[in-house]
C-alpha cells in the first residue's frame, strides 16, 4: 500500500496530463477542473463481490424488461403495479420510442448503479443511470498507471484484473451491431467526459466521431472518413442525450445529433446504445418501484435494497414525510448530479415552509429518503494523513448476450468532510475499487 | 354507418414555403402535413411534392402520422411542400379507438403544454356536471363554453404558449383553444388528443381536439365551437402541439427565417 502512496502525486499528475479531467458548465461557463484520484483503494472481498454482483444482474435484467414493457405492451401499468402518471409524465418517457424495438430488444446496455455502504455493513441501491452513465475510465486508467507505478501489489494482492471492460464492451456493440462497423458518438472536445469518449474508442477499436461525419442515407447510418468514405455503421454507442441524437424527432435545435438516425433505428439498420427512452426507468420517482418490478418481471425478490424511500404521492407516505421531514433527504426527481436534492434538516424554518408548501403543491415531482449514515473510506488527506470522508460506488453492468458486472467500478467520495454528496460535478474525487479474486 | 349521409367530397391544397435570408444546405427536414384514410375521411387522390430534388421518404411515426422526410445537399434559400389530392370527408362522425399504439392512458396525462396553473384550475372548479352527463356531454359542455372566457385574436400567443399562459391571457388562436380544452378534458380524466388538419374555408392549417368517448375518437373544434364534420381533412394528431410540429428543419447556415402556409379546401360535386 506504501508503494501507492508513494507515487499518489505522479500518479494525479500523469492523469492530468492524459487530460483526465472532468468539464463542468456552471453559470454559463465552462470550466475544466481535474478529477482527484485517491491512491487508497475500495477493496471488495470476493463474497461481498458475488453477492453485489447477483443483485445487479438482476436489478438489470428487471429494468430492461420494464422499458420494453413500457414501449411495448405497458403490461406493468395496466395490472397497476405503477401508476401510469409515472409513467407517461416522467420527462424520460419519449413518445417516439413507443413501439420501436431495439435490436435483440436490450435497452441498456451499459448500466451505471450507484451503490453505498451503510454503518451496519448492508449495501443500498442509490440510484440506476440507464441513459449515459461515465465514469468507467476513471478506474481503467488510474489501475493503468498504478501498476505501471507499483506491479507488485496487484499480484500479491490478488486483485481481479480490470482491463476486461473494453472487451466487454466491445462484445455488447457486437453483440447489438446489425452489420458494419462501430463507432463512438461524443458532442465533441468540450464534453465533460471527452477524455472517456476517446479511451473508450482506443481500447475497443470503435471509431471516435461526432455528428459532423456520420450522414443518414435511405435509412442507414453511414460513417465518413477523412477520404469521404462512407462505411455502413451497424451500432453508435452515443455519448450524448436522447433530446440532442436527432433533430428531426427530439429537440429541433440539437447541431451535435444526427438527423434522421431515428428512422434507421426504427427500421433496424443500426443499434443505439444505450437505447433512446431509457431515462422513463432512471427517474428517481420510479426508483421506488424497482424492488416491485423484479418480483413483478422476475418472480424474483430484489437481492440489493433500496434505500428505504417515500412517495409524497402515497398519501400515506406525505404523512410520513411531513411528521419526519428532519430526517429525511428530499430529492427533486427531474433533477440529477446531485442537485435538487434537500436535507429536511438544513433549511431554516421559512424555506421549510415554503419547502413543504411546494412538496403539497407538487408531490409527484419529489421522493424522500432516510439518510444512510454512509461507511466512511479513509482517503488521503494533507501530509500523507488518512482521514474519513462518504463514498459511493458506481457499479458498471453490461448487458450483451447475458448481463454481466464488471470487477471494478468508480468509487467516488466527498472531499468536504461535512458532506454526503460524491458527484463529480460537485467536485468529488475517485478511487480505483479492486474486487478480490479470492 | 353513422352521418353517411353528409359526406363531402374535398377538393384540398397544401402549400408550405420556407424562406431563408442567407444560403442554406445540408438540409433535412420532416414534416407532418400528409392526411391518411381513417374512419372519418378517405383520401382518393393524394399528390406530394417538393422543390429542390429533395429525396424524400415517408414513414410512420409513433402516432401512426405520415411523416414525410428527407434531405436536400445542394444550397438554397429557399424551400416548398406541395400537398394536393381529393378526399371524402365525414364518412363517420367518429373514429374507433384501437389499443395500438399507445392505449389511451397517454393521452390522459397533462403534458409541458396542458399542464393546468392556476387560473385553469379555477376556471375548472366553474364546470358542473350532472350526474347523467357521460363523457361526450362533458366535452360537450366544456367546448361549448370557452367561448364565454377566451377569444380569438391572433398575434398575442407564441408557438411555445402553454394553455395555462394563453388563458390568463383570455385571447389567443386555435392551438390555443385547443390546448385549453384538452387541459380542461384530462382534469376530466378524460383522453383527448390534439389534432392539425384542414377545414372548408380556413386558409392555413387548423387545430382541433379529440376527445376519447366511450371506445370512440369525437372531434370538438373549440375555436369555432363546432363539432368536427364533413368539412375537415385530419393530417396528424398528438399529445399537444409539439407533436405535430408541420416541419422541422436542421441545415447549416441561414439567417432568418420565414415560414408561410396556404391551405385550399373547396367542396366539389360527387359524381357517381
Amino acid at each position: 500500500m506504501n508503494d501507492l502512496i508513494k507515487n499518489s502525486e505522479t500518479i494525479n499528475r500523469l492523469l492530468a496530463r492524459y487530460g483526465v479531467k472532468f468539464g463542468i458548465y456552471k453559470n454559463g461557463e465552462f470550466k475544466e477542473q481535474l478529477f482527484p484520484f485517491d491512491p487508497i483503494p475500495r477493496v471488495i472481498k470476493k463474497d461481498e463481490f458475488s453477492y453485489l454482483e447477483k443483485g445487479l444482474r438482476q436489478r438489470v435484467d428487471a429494468l430492461n424488461c420494464f422499458l420494453s414493457d413500457i414501449y411495448g405492451k405497458k403490461q406493468i401499468v395496466r395490472d397497476r403495479i405503477i401508476p401510469e402518471e409515472f409513467i407517461f409524465s416522467a420527462k424520460g418517457f419519449l413518445a417516439p420510442c413507443d413501439g420501436v424495438s431495439p435490436p435483440k430488444n436490450i435497452y441498456s446496455h451499459i448500466s451505471g448503479i450507484d451503490l453505498v455502504q451503510s454503518k451496519d455493513d448492508n449495501w443500498y441501491i442509490l440510484e440506476d443511470n440507464l441513459r449515459v452513465p461515465s465514469g468507467a475510465s476513471y478506474p481503467l486508467i488510474a489501475r493503468e498507471l498504478q501498476r505501471r507505478s507499483a506491479p507488485d501489489v496487484f499480484t500479491d494482492n490478488s486483485i481481479t484484473d480490470n482491463r476486461n471492460y473494453a472487451e466487454l464492451l466491445k462484445e455488447v456493440m457486437d453483440n447489438v451491431n446489425t452489420g458494419g462497423i462501430n463507432v463512438i458518438l461524443s458532442p465533441g472536445r468540450y464534453n465533460a467526459a471527452f477524455f472517456e469518449h476517446s479511451y473508450l474508442a482506443e481500447k475497443t477499436g470503435a471509431v471516435l466521431t461526432t455528428g459532423k461525419d456520420m450522414v443518414c442515407e435511405n435509412d442507414n447510418l453511414y460513417y465518413i472518413d477523412y477520404n469521404g468514405k462512407k462505411q455502413r455503421v451497424g451500432a453508435v454507442y452515443r455519448r450524448i442525450s436522447d433530446e440532442y441524437l436527432d433533430p428531426m424527432t427530439f429537440y429541433e435545435e440539437s447541431v451535435i445529433g444526427i438527423p434522421h438516425i431515428f428512422e434507421a433505428y426504427k427500421k433496424g439498420n443500426t443499434a443505439i446504445i444505450n437505447a433512446p427512452g431509457n431515462g422513463v426507468a432512471d427517474d428517481k420517482g420510479i426508483y421506488y418501484f424497482v424492488p416491485k418490478m423484479i418480483k413483478y418481471y422476475l418472480g424474483e425478490d430484489a437481492v440489493l435494497m433500496n434505500a428505504p424511500t417515500y412517495l409524497p404521492y402515497y398519501e400515506e407516505d406525505m404523512k410520513y414525510v411531513l411528521s419526519n421531514f428532519d430526517n429525511l433527504v428530499i430529492k427533486d426527481v427531474a433533477e440529477a448530479g446531485g442537485y435538487g436534492v434537500v436535507f429536511g434538516s438544513s433549511l431554516t424554518s421559512d424555506k421549510k415552509s415554503d419547502f413543504i408548501e411546494m412538496l403539497k403543491s407538487q408531490p409527484r415531482r419529489f421522493i424522500a429518503q432516510e439518510i444512510i449514515d454512509f461507511y466512511d473510506l479513509d482517503i488521503l488527506g494533507e501530509n500523507n494523513v488518512r482521514v474519513p470522508r462518504k463514498a459511493d460506488l458506481r457499479a458498471f453492468v453490461l448487458t450483451g448476450k447475458t448481463t454481466k458486472v464488471w470487477a471494478s467500478g468508480l468509487t467516488r467520495f466527498s472531499r468536504n468532510p461535512d458532506s454526503f454528496i460524491v458527484n463529480s460535478s460537485q467536485g468529488g474525487g475517485f478511487k480505483d475499487t479492486w474486487v478480490l479474486s479470492r | 354507418m353513422r352521418g353517411g349521409d353528409i359526406i363531402k367530397r374535398l377538393k384540398f391544397n397544401y402549400d408550405l414555403t420556407a424562406t431563408y435570408s442567407e444560403e442554406i444546405s445540408n438540409h433535412n427536414f420532416s414534416a407532418l402535413c400528409v392526411p391518411q384514410d381513417t374512419q372519418r375521411q378517405k383520401i382518393l387522390e393524394l399528390n406530394i411534392s417538393t422543390d429542390k430534388d429533395a429525396v424524400c421518404q415517408i414513414t410512420n411515426d409513433s402516432f401512426l402520422n405520415k411523416k414525410l422526410y428527407g434531405k436536400i445537399k445542394a444550397p438554397h434559400t429557399s424551400f416548398g411542400i406541395h400537398i394536393s389530392g381529393t378526399a371524402d370527408a365525414g364518412i363517420d362522425i367518429f373514429e374507433e379507438f384501437t389499443d395500438y399504439p399507445f392505449g389511451a392512458i397517454i393521452y390522459k396525462t397533462q403534458t409541458e403544454l396542458t399542464r393546468p396553473g392556476e387560473s385553469l384550475t379555477r376556471y375548472h372548479k366553474h364546470f358542473t356536471f350532472e350526474e347523467s352527463d357521460g363523457v361526450y356531454n362533458r366535452a360537450l359542455k366544456i367546448m361549448r363554453d370557452i367561448p364565454n372566457v377566451f377569444s380569438y385574436n391572433s398575434g398575442s400567443t407564441h408557438i411555445h404558449e402553454t394553455s395555462e399562459s394563453a388563458f390568463t391571457l383570455g385571447k389567443g388562436v386555435c392551438q390555443d383553444y385547443a390546448h385549453i380544452m384538452l387541459s380542461l378534458l384530462r382534469m376530466e380524466h378524460i383522453p383527448a388528443r390534439y389534432v392539425v388538419g384542414m377545414m372548408l374555408g380556413e386558409g392555413s392549417s387548423h387545430a382541433w381536439v379529440e376527445a376519447l368517448c366511450s371506445g370512440y375518437w369525437y372531434g370538438f373544434d373549440p375555436t369555432n365551437n363546432k363539432l368536427v364534420n364533413d368539412e375537415y381533412i385530419r393530417m396528424s394528431c398528438g399529445r399537444d402541439s409539439s407533436d405535430c410540429s408541420v416541419i422541422k428543419g436542421s441545415f447549416y447556415g441561414g439567417g432568418v427565417q420565414n415560414q408561410s402556409e396556404s391551405v385550399l379546401v373547396e367542396e366539389i360535386d360527387v359524381k357517381d
